[in-house]
């Protein structure tokens, strides 16, 4: 990943200063057993009181220096873990802000949400652990190297092979362990994803009396997570014993040598004790070298989830001068556009679309299901690009334009209502941050809105939880409304959002977009043709393709799509009531 | 027709999210501090996870037990070993041999022990956790909707996750180290006390101490890491809300504002973490501190004794290594002490939510509801969503068996309450519901929901395949009735067209169909499942309207002998019920055929004409 090199910059000095510290508390607890000893040799064997006290004096002296190193690291190491995490979740979260839906998409969202807590915690765990112990480990290890070795030589032979077994055992440890936690993080994916799942909709598990099989779903993944969780770290134990099994026999065979060359004459017993003395520091330092790699297996696991999503390219839009060229407010083209979900060689979603709106026109959208409609409007903000085609707003180019200028231009209001926990205020407020009150008051209004909020006993300080849940359909829908219009955009596109409003509403909707936004370019998406039969013009769109654009008396004389759609709404009307 | 200064407001109004962005995730809706729980209760609740597995936990410990022994019979093999070396002039290879085989057994053991111990803690602890999980889910069955409705889902979510993470982390941390520390401890207290009782009451002089510090630590510890698994919940609930919503987060250009309401409850919580890191770090440094002064104080008495010729040198140079072997498993114990609270931490958000109100158990006499005629009664009902505030007033109306009922009226007047109500997804507060003449609170509260089919404005599909979904009304059904099913939704023709057709993997909440299709959908589940009695909420509200036609036939016969409650905007979709009902602001403003009322020329035909003026006029 490119940016460890930020993190490295921004966290090596004061890491190094954590080793720095950590180095000086391993070198404290290294003096302690030596002032003991002389405290025994020279106070204690001569009976010399002074001299115990002194040494008595000393080791507390070492004892305030080691817990001043130590405090300083667990200072510096809790704020450069901490920090660090933080930052890292924070690049991420970014990250994911900057990307294009169509990149977003090839991740399930419950796993974005996974790497964004569970791996990122991973990660900074790993680097703590680190901090706090891998720097000892490595200092009292080769410490202890070097004086076995400086010992005796060549009793250091079996080190030489203990110390590359060790190390091939931490490298199959990464090895098997990597995948397999990258294993587990996935299980932890699929948990979170049916968790998420279950709680959006838990109103059709209830409705339908589904908990059992849920339950069943959840098991399921619950168990295998646990499958997954214990196969990784089973296979994982095998290590720890196998460094400790490693280097004990090493002690055997020193003592087995040992034991041949004394008997040759060559060497003498004292050396053999302190050498194993040796080994046993030596072991406790692999060991605990072993430990901080088993974490490593999961942090890098974790590391690399959290760097296939970073690892696709932010989509960072400088403006190129092109919103200079913007000519008019509200302008509209889709020249010859043609769009699939999967790429050139998908089917298209939309064929050949030619159309152009004016400036303040109103234009109706109308169509069966999954015809194309909502595809057809997501273009012009540019929340997908044409595959062939350009989509023009302004008479320039989308593609060269800042999505920001240009979702600033064009507000969208959903079909599928998205409200967020907070008050109503928050959330119209969420269109544009520095509305006053007023302009959120005035939006309401056009939105319909105002009245049934003002009725609420909290009025716009009402408290909504996730998803708006707490207001009825058509509520949620009128609010969306108000968030766009707080924004006082140019171009309204309005998908199909009022189909949970009542027809008067709608028609207050209407005529207060008529009064007081004079001059906005409205898309209207719609079901029922009195939505759209007064629209400036009305593309009424089939498979993607357009069947008919005019207005409601040229579409009803020659389009036989409209016609049909028409019969449907007002044929039995018109039969009954012979109107 | 001034249809909007309804009385609206059809559901509670969340008073008290437990964590909002801008405010102080974490603190939760106590006070300042989250306040932890009575401790021992806690560990408690965790034992009654922990023991269940006491079978595997009790051989652990057996090999822990034998695993000792072993350790400590190591280092006097290696003795006898070098003794075998160096004691005489000539080297004994018999003893050696003997020391060094014996040494290689008492390594391989112990190698295998700890291997074994790790493999059976591995499976303990797990299966501890899927237990905990899978009862947290369990539970999330009685909770009434308004639990989820006033709750982000990330919040409990982290739920699920983090917080049981952390117990688990903590139980296979600390359960073998608990046991082997416990066995030292005592192993080494008697050595000592049998080498010197003075020196060991010198040496015990730390143990206060140790106990003194681990509290002040753990008693800050406690609250902090606490506030932390809060604040990694409210972080996680903020996560996951923007990223489900990234749609409307690009929509709105709402990037900058989204990263800054998440970095301030990132930085937060990072603060809180640094706080409870540090914290709980100075527990080491400080011990290994009070350590040293043992030792020192340890040499001092000893070389003073030692010079008075009370104890021998060989005494205090033994005496240490045993002390230095019964500190480290006390140092332990303090830390696991300290790591538990992180532990205590998680369990207790846990559960809290276990602790959660459900939804009230069925009456002992409770009858199952099969099969019911499907007359349905209000009577008298009242209802409403905050006590203050009513929103269905005296409601007394009476839908026979096998008949179709419209509700229509401006937004927010009543209508789903009173879906809600039928289904009991909320109790009346006043009067009752009758099924074929029973209070449907005397129906368990399964078979009550099991005798309806209810389609809902927001369609809600889960990931699997599209034959799944349908499937999920009546999961016994054949491919040839899921089919059949389609077809009468009209649903077959789009389902065909699409590459792995009725195998079609849907993605999250059907992303990769239009809302309409994914309606479609939701209807062929229903008729699918052909219920006792059938709810249509908004059902065709995103669907054109000459598919819609389609659709009605589908919908008309199964309507046929059905009882059938229908919410709609669009009227023409209503005109066919038996009997329509206008409902306005939580009462029945009038009630007869689609004849009747607009004969009567009251709110409905008011309505209708509204709907259909513009198109009489073309």
């Amino acid at each position: 990943m490119r940016n460890e090199r930020k993190y490295v910059k921004k966290y090596g000095l004061p890491f190094s200063f954590a080793f720095l510290l950590v180095a000086m508390e391993a070198l404290c607890d290294l003096l302690q057993p030596t002032l003991l000893s002389r405290m025994i040799d020279e106070g204690v064997s001569r009976l010399d009181l002074n001299t115990v006290l002194r040494f008595g004096a000393y080791m507390l002296l070492v004892t305030a220096a080691g817990a001043v190193a130590a405090s300083g690291r667990n200072i510096v190491s809790s704020r450069v873990s901490q920090r660090f995490g933080a930052e890292l979740r924070s690049d991420l979260f970014r990250h994911i802000q900057s990307q294009t839906l169509p990149q977003l998409d090839r991740f399930d969202r419950a796993s974005l949400v996974t790497r964004l807590t569970n791996d990122v915690t991973q990660v900074q765990n790993f680097v703590n652990g680190m901090m706090r112990v891998f720097a000892k480990a490595p200092i009292l290890c080769i410490g202890s190297l070097v004086m076995a070795i400086r010992l005796n030589p060549k009793l250091a032979t079996v080190l030489a092979i203990v110390v590359p077994i060790v190390a091939v055992l931490i490298y199959f440890n990464l090895r098997i362990g990597f995948p397999l936690f990258l294993k587990v993080q996935a299980a932890m994916d699929r948990l979170n994803g049916v968790m998420r799942e279950y709680l959006s909709g838990v109103r059709v598990v209830k409705a339908f009396n589904r908990f059992a099989d849920e339950s069943v779903k959840f098991e399921r993944i619950n168990e295998d997570y646990r499958v997954h969780s214990v196969r990784a770290l089973r296979r994982m134990s095998v290590f720890n014993p196998a460094v400790l099994l490693t280097v004990n026999f090493g002690i055997v065979t020193v003592l087995w040598i040992g034991g041949l060359r004394v008997d040759n004459g060559q060497m003498q017993v004292g050396h053999i004790v302190a050498f194993v003395n040796y080994m046993t520091q030596i072991l406790f330092s692999l060991m605990m070298i072993s430990m901080v790699f088993n974490m490593l297996v999961r942090a890098k696991a974790s590391y690399g989830r959290i760097g296939e999503v970073m690892a696709s390219a932010a989509h960072v839009h400088r403006r190129t001068g092109a919103e200079d060229e913007m000519e008019g407010r509200g302008r509209i083209d889709f020249e010859d556009v043609t769009f699939s979900y999967d790429g050139e060689e998908g089917t298209p979603a939309l064929k050949s679309i030619r159309l152009h709106c004016l400036p303040g026109q109103t234009v109706g959208i109308i169509g069966s299901t999954g015809s194309g409609k909502t595809t057809l409007v997501q273009l012009i903000p540019r929340f997908y690009e044409a595959t062939s085609g350009t989509v023009k707003v302004d008479g320039v180019d989308v593609r060269r334009l800042d999505p920001k200028t240009l979702r600033d231009k064009a507000a969208i209001v959903p079909q599928r209502v998205m409200l967020f926990s907070g008050t109503i205020r928050d959330n119209i407020r969420w269109g544009n941050e520095s509305a006053t009150q007023e302009q959120i008051e005035r939006a309401a209004r056009m939105a319909a809105a105002h009245d049934f909020i003002r009725s609420l006993p909290e009025g716009y300080d009402t408290k909504l939880g996730q998803g708006g849940v707490n207001l009825s359909g058509g509520q949620k829908q009128r609010l969306s409304i108000a968030r766009a219009l707080v924004r006082e955009p140019e171009i309204l596109i309005l998908d199909d959002c009022t189909s949970a409003v009542d027809v008067a509403t709608e028609a207050v909707i209407k005529e207060q977009l008529r009064t007081y936004a004079r001059g906005l370019t409205c898309l209207l998406i719609a079901q029922r043709i009195t939505s759209v039969m007064d629209a400036d013009q009305i593309v009424v769109l089939d498979r993607g393709e357009i069947a008919g654009i005019g207005d409601h008396q040229t579409l009803l004389r020659e389009c036989g799509v409209y016609q049909e759609i028409y019969r449907s709404q007002i044929g039995k009307e018109m039969q009954s009531h012979g109107a | 027709m001034a249809h909007e200064q309804s009385r609206s407001d059809s559901r509670p109004a969340v008073r008290d999210l437990p964590q909002m962005p801008g405010g102080h995730p974490g603190r939760g809706r106590g006070g300042p501090v989250q306040k932890p729980k009575d401790f021992r209760g806690t560990m408690k609740r965790i034992w009654g996870y922990i023991g269940q597995e006491r079978r595997w936990l009790a051989i652990v410990f057996a090999l822990i037990l034998i695993d000792s022994g072993l350790t400590l019979a190591a280092p006097y093999l290696i003795g006898v070993a070098v003794d075998a070396i160096g004691q005489n002039a000539e080297v004994d290879f018999r003893i050696l041999e003997a020391a060094l085989a014996g040494l290689i057994a008492a390594y391989a053991g112990d190698a295998v022990l700890t291997f074994m111990q790790g493999w059976l803690m591995a499976g303990v602890s797990q299966r501890i956790v899927r237990r905990m999980r899978g009862a947290l889910y369990d539970k999330l069955h009685g909770l009434p909707l308004v639990y989820f409705d006033t709750r982000r889902h990330g919040e409990i979510m982290s739920r699920l996750s983090n917080d049981i993470d952390n117990v688990s982390t903590t139980v296979s941390q600390t359960t073998a180290q608990l046991m082997s520390g416990g066995i030292a401890i005592i192993g080494s207290l008697v050595m000592m006390l049998v080498l010197s009782p003075l020196l060991t009451l010198a040496s015990l002089i730390t143990v206060p101490l140790v106990y003194l510090l681990a509290r002040t630590i753990t008693k800050r510890t406690r609250v902090l890491f606490k506030d932390q698994q809060a604040q990694l919940g409210a972080l996680n609930g903020q996560i996951e809300e923007t990223i489900s919503g990234i749609e409307a987060v690009k929509a709105f250009n709402r990037e900058e504002k989204v990263i800054a309401d998440f970095e301030e409850a990132n930085l937060t919580l990072r603060d809180t973490g640094m706080k409870a890191q540090i914290w709980s770090g100075f527990l080491m440094p400080l011990l290994s501190v009070i350590n040293n002064i043992g030792f020192a104080a340890v040499a001092i008495v000893g070389g003073t004794l030692a010079v008075k010729e009370i104890i021998t040198v060989g005494v205090i140079a033994s005496f240490i290594t045993y002390s230095r072997q019964f500190v480290r498993p006390l140092n332990d114990l303090a830390n696991i002490f300290n790591v538990l609270q992180s532990g205590i931490a998680g369990a207790e958000r846990v559960f809290e939510l276990l602790d959660e109100k459900e939804e009230p158990d069925d009456p002992a006499d409770a009858v199952r509801l099969e099969r019911p005629d499907g007359e349905v009664v209000f009577d008298d009902v009242s209802f409403g969503y905050v006590p203050e505030k009513t929103i269905v007033k005296d409601l007394s109306f009476q839908v026979d068996a096998g008949t179709s009922i419209a509700l229509v009226g401006p937004t927010g007047a009543g209508k789903t309450t009173i879906v809600n109500l039928l289904t009991r997804f909320y109790d009346v507060t006043g009067g009752s519901i009758r099924i074929d003449g029973r209070d449907i609170r005397e129906y368990t509260r399964d078979s009550l929901r099991s005798v309806f089919g209810i389609v809902l404005q927001d369609t809600y599909l889960f990931s699997g395949t599209i034959k799944e979904n349908i499937k999920y009304g009546r999961a016994d059904a054949t491919d040839e009735e899921v089919r059949a099913a389609a077809q009468a939704a009209n649903a077959d023709s789009f389902i065909r067209l699409l590459p792995q057709k009725y195998d079609t993997v849907l993605t999250e909440n059907g992303g990769n169909l239009s809302q309409g299709q994914r309606q479609l959908l939701a209807i062929a589940r229903v008729i699918l499942a052909q219920p006792s009695i059938l709810i249509l909420d908004e059902a065709t509200s995103s669907i054109d309207t000459r598919t819609e036609r389609h659709i009605q036939d589908a919908l008309l016969h199964m309507m046929k002998g059905r009882t059938t409650f229908i919410i709609a905007h669009r009227l023409n979709t209503i005109r066919d019920a038996d009997r329509i009902m206008v409902i306005e602001q939580g009462g029945i403003a009038e009630s007869g055929s689609h004849e009747e009322l607009m004969a009567r020329g009251g709110v409905y035909s008011r309505m209708f004409h509204a709907q259909f003026k513009n198109l009489e006029g073309a």
